[in-house]
Formats: structure tokens, sequence, C-alpha cells
């Protein structure tokens, strides 16, 4: 009996190709976009914008809910959590994240960081209307 | 008897479930994606989908699942676990049943960690009301394929064995 078929070469094979696609399409999304902030959300609503500055280098921010306690620190054009009171502690595992789209999530406590794009577009059209 | 015993060996396929699941949550992969599993009980499901049937294959998972959420006591990932694991079931027994002749238990394994994560990924973004996290779905994917891979072989070598002594007692179908 042979450990591998074809059947299972080309299906890795297969998902190999869609997945790194996909990986490229994932990264150059990111690039796209100018004004960069940081959207933190809890339960599916935007709770706080922090937009990136040379003066929240190293600022710490605690966010408290009903769901749990995060620690997040902001640092040169990234961000990361640096305690948590969930029991996997994944979201400090994972360090800072810095591109556009890029998101932390806490699912025991329903926290979202994610880093979002303005696009200067819209800011115009929100001033000249 | 017959049915004491395939209620006995159940049993103790959902115990080492119930181990393999404990002793994965306290090691995750430690270079990828965050959330990213082993996926070591997925085993047993597998193992039971071959040596016994789709329908014991469903109660294993199920009952794994509402058991590990007992013993780690975190009631908002019986939703996760318990979607995941039965819908991985579900790809596994179709591709079992019907693409066999294609794919090998590697194949079959490597669709049942597709759609687990897949579903964790989906579930994840229903419950936070946000779209971004399927970003994550393209490396967990890749991860599933080393994952599945070895979660395959493993259990095709443990059906071999298996399947002697089950024959021996005479419970299998």
């Amino acid at each position: 009996m042979k450990a591998l078929t074809r059947g299972d070469k080309i299906l890795i094979a297969i998902i190999i190709i869609v997945n790194v696609a996909a990986l490229f399409f994932v990264k150059n999304l990111a690039f796209n976009y100018e004004n960069k902030y940081i959207s933190i959300q809890v339960n599916g609503e935007e709770i706080k914008k922090i937009t990136f500055d040379s003066n929240m280098v190293g600022k710490q921010i605690p966010i408290e809910t009903e769901y749990g306690y995060n620690l997040i620190e902001i640092g040169d054009e990234k961000v990361r959590v640096i305690e948590a009171d969930c029991p996997d502690q994944l979201d400090v595992k994972q360090g800072y994240i810095s591109r556009v789209g890029e998101v932390i999530v806490c699912l025991p406590n329903k926290l979202v960081i994610e880093i979002k794009g303005g696009n200067i577009e819209t800011d115009i059209d929100g001033l000249s209307r | 008897m017959k049915n004491t015993r395939k209620l006995i060996f159940l049993s103790l396929l959902v115990a080492i479930g119930l181990g393999l699941g404990l002793v994965e949550s306290m090691m995750p992969l430690p270079f990828v994606a965050p959330g990213a599993k082993l996926g070591l009980s997925n085993m047993v499901i597998l193992i039971t989908l071959v040596v016994f049937s789709p329908k014991d294959a469903f109660v294993v998972g199920i009952l794994k699942s509402i058991v590990l959420t007992l013993v780690t006591g975190s009631v908002t990932s019986l939703f996760y676990s318990l979607s995941g694991s039965v819908l991985s079931c579900l790809a596994m027994t179709i591709v079992y049943k019907y693409f066999s002749n294609i794919f090998s238990s590697i194949g079959v394994s490597i669709f049942g960690a597709m759609t687990h994560n897949f579903v964790q990924v989906l579930v994840a973004c229903l419950m936070m009301n946000n779209f971004r996290i399927f970003s994550y779905l393209p490396i967990l994917q890749l991860t599933s394929i080393f994952t599945g891979y070895f979660v395959g072989l493993t259990s095709k070598y443990a059906v071999n064995n298996l399947r002697k002594s089950f024959n021996k007692f005479d419970v299998s179908h």
C-alpha cells in the first residue's frame, strides 16, 4: 500500500498554489493605503480609533470590557498586545502587527485589533461635502 | 455482547481524543498563525470513520467536543470546536465514501483539516462581525497540509493494527 496516491499529490499541489496566491493577494491589499490607524473593536463594535503618531510610541492603553482585560502597546507604526487575561495568550504571542488589514484577535475577550487604512480621497470627499 | 464491546471501544476512542486534545492545547504550533493546531484529536475521528462507520464518527466527534469543553471550561470554544468537528467529519465522510479510490487516508485527513479551519474562521467572523479575519485563512490552510498529512499517516498505521485486534474481538462491522 502506497502512502500517497496520485490524487493526494494533486490535492496538495492545488492547495499550495491557491493559498500562496491568496497570501500574496492579501499582502498586496495592504499597500494601497495612506493614513493608517488602529481600530479596536469589541464584540463587533468599534470602541476606539488611534492614529499613529510619533509621541504615541511606547504608550500603553488598557482595554477593559465586560468580556475581559487586554493591555496594548503602541510602537513605531505598529501595535501589539502585551497583557491579557485570556487563557491561551495567543494575542500576546502574536507580537506586533504593522500593515493595513492585519488583525490581532482575542477570541475569549471578543477583541479585534485591526490596522485600517483611511484613503486620502475619502478625506477630501468628507471635506468638500 | 457485540454492542457492549463496540460501546467500550468507542468510549475508549473518545477518551483518547480527549487526552490528545488536552496535550495539544498545551503545545500550540509555535511558528505560524495564531489558532493553528496540530489537530491530533482529528485522528480519533478519522480512525472511527474508517474502522467503524460515519455515524459512530459523528458520535465520537460530538462527544469529544462536549467533554473537552467541560475539561477546559471555556463555553465559547464549544461553538468553534463543535461546528468544526461536525463539519470536518461530514467532509471526511463524503471524501472517504465516494472518493476513496482517488484519495488515501492522507487526502481524507487533509480535507477534514481544511474544512475544520474554514469553519473555525467562518464562525469567528460571524461571532465578531469582522470579515478581516479571513486573511488568516491562507496560512491556516497551508499548515493544514502538514498537519493533515501527519494525521492521515498516523491513522493509516493505527487503522491497520486496530483492524486486526477489532476483528479478533468481532466488533467492527
